[in-house]
């Protein structure tokens, strides 16, 4: 028995919870990690049918090596990475081109990681998204990525103004929280 | 190009230093970092066996790049702010019209898409005309389309006369598609044919 339903729990935790074989938890993860690992794999492989395997094969790789998961030597998070990014970049050995990825910032993260480190504030990012309410989400999504003024938002989405700059701060603040490891 | 979101209309000006510039930072890193790409339906779930991997089938061979997916969001809902029209028990956010295709040239309809729900679903109100008359056991199904190409269905319906209105539903981010089909579908048949498009 679980002390807490698998929605609360840690990443590290469903990663233990998976290597049982707890399919619930594996779930969870599914779902929380899903969308970074894709963006992960598109930037990478700039391919959307190849990302979509990637995904699958990243989640296999999950399955099969939550068991050798160690929470002491870290949380789930970069575990789960890690994972993503060798099941990525054996996709991207097939190709006989080089790998397309669009331009990003540096990562803050040191080491020989290279590319794939330079990812990891943009999955840190898309993974935090999904903590968001679906409320906060949404304006974020309208205001950041479809080109919409806040007042725009507000006549979209049927709310007031000051509803739409609530939800903005509220969600930049979550994300601000969720994102303050690696912010520093 | 979608516009850059200026950061003193989203949050104001009354914020205390310190939160401001927290929050600064973490619009940077929103503007820099683009959108998450839409799961394609196929990876909605996670599939349902993994001790044998398995893959999905290639769908497409083009790369479809999360930029063209944010200009696709910015030039649909700039659609959907035109105009917002109801009636009783369906608000039309937006009406669409199709065209008939190929032996159904004489068709046309109009999509009425409703107010997106607080669970992710678009509900459809479609006016069907002219369509021909279907053979036994056939029905029609609307699909989302991208380049052209069924993507992902809204349901499937059938029409007594030649004109109806039925109610499907789109559970999806429609910002991922770029227009709309509906296909006659007769059992055990490989065809497929579009009989109105958008």
């Amino acid at each position: 028995m679980h002390p807490m339903s698998a929605n609360e729990a840690s990443d590290g935790e469903l990663i233990r919870r998976a290597g049982d074989g707890d399919r619930g938890a594996f779930e969870v993860l599914y779902h929380r990690y899903s969308r970074p690992v894709f963006g992960l794999a598109l930037r990478r492989l700039g391919d959307r049918g190849r990302a979509e395997d990637a995904v699958q094969e990243t989640f296999a790789s999950i399955w099969r090596a939550a068991r050798t998961y160690k929470p002491e030597r870290g949380p789930g998070g970069p575990w789960l990475y890690a994972v993503a990014r060798n099941a990525i970049v054996d996709r991207g050995r097939a190709r006989t081109e080089p790998p397309v990825e669009a331009p990003e910032e540096a990562s803050t993260e040191a080491g020989p990681l290279e590319r794939a480190e330079a990812s990891w504030t943009t999955w840190r990012l898309h993974r935090a998204l999904e903590e968001l309410s679906s409320n906060e989400r949404s304006v974020i999504e309208l205001a950041y990525w479809s080109g919409l003024s806040q007042s725009e938002v507000a006549e979209y989405l049927g709310i007031p103004l000051g509803t739409v700059k609530t939800r903005t701060r509220a969600a930049l603040a979550r994300l601000a929280d969720v994102l303050e490891d690696e912010l520093g | 190009m979608t516009r850059e979101p200026d950061f003193r209309e989203l949050i104001g000006d009354d914020l205390p230093e310190e939160e401001r510039a927290r929050l600064e930072r973490i619009h940077r890193l929103l503007v820099a970092a683009g959108p998450p790409p839409e799961l394609t339906p196929a990876l909605a779930e996670p599939a349902a066996e993994f001790e044998t991997p398995l893959f999905l089938p290639r769908r497409r061979t083009g790369a479809v790049l999360a930029l063209a997916a944010a200009l696709a969001l910015a030039a649909f809902l700039g659609g959907f702010l035109a105009g917002r029209h109801g009636n009783q028990n369906f608000t039309t956010f937006k009406s669409l019209q199709m065209h008939g295709v190929g032996t159904a040239r004489a068709a046309s309809a109009t999509i009425d898409l409703g107010t997106l729900d607080s669970e992710g679903n678009w509900p459809l109100k479609v006016d069907v005309r002219g369509l021909p008359r279907l053979p036994r056991n056939a029905y029609y199904e609307m699909f989302l389309t991208r380049h052209g190409k069924p993507a992902a269905t809204c349901g499937t319906f059938v029409v007594n006369g030649k004109t109806g209105t039925v109610r499907l539903n789109a559970p999806y981010k429609l910002s991922q598609f770029d227009g709309w089909i509906v296909t006659l579908e007769r059992p055990h048949s490989t065809g497929h044919p579009v009989v109105l498009s958008t």
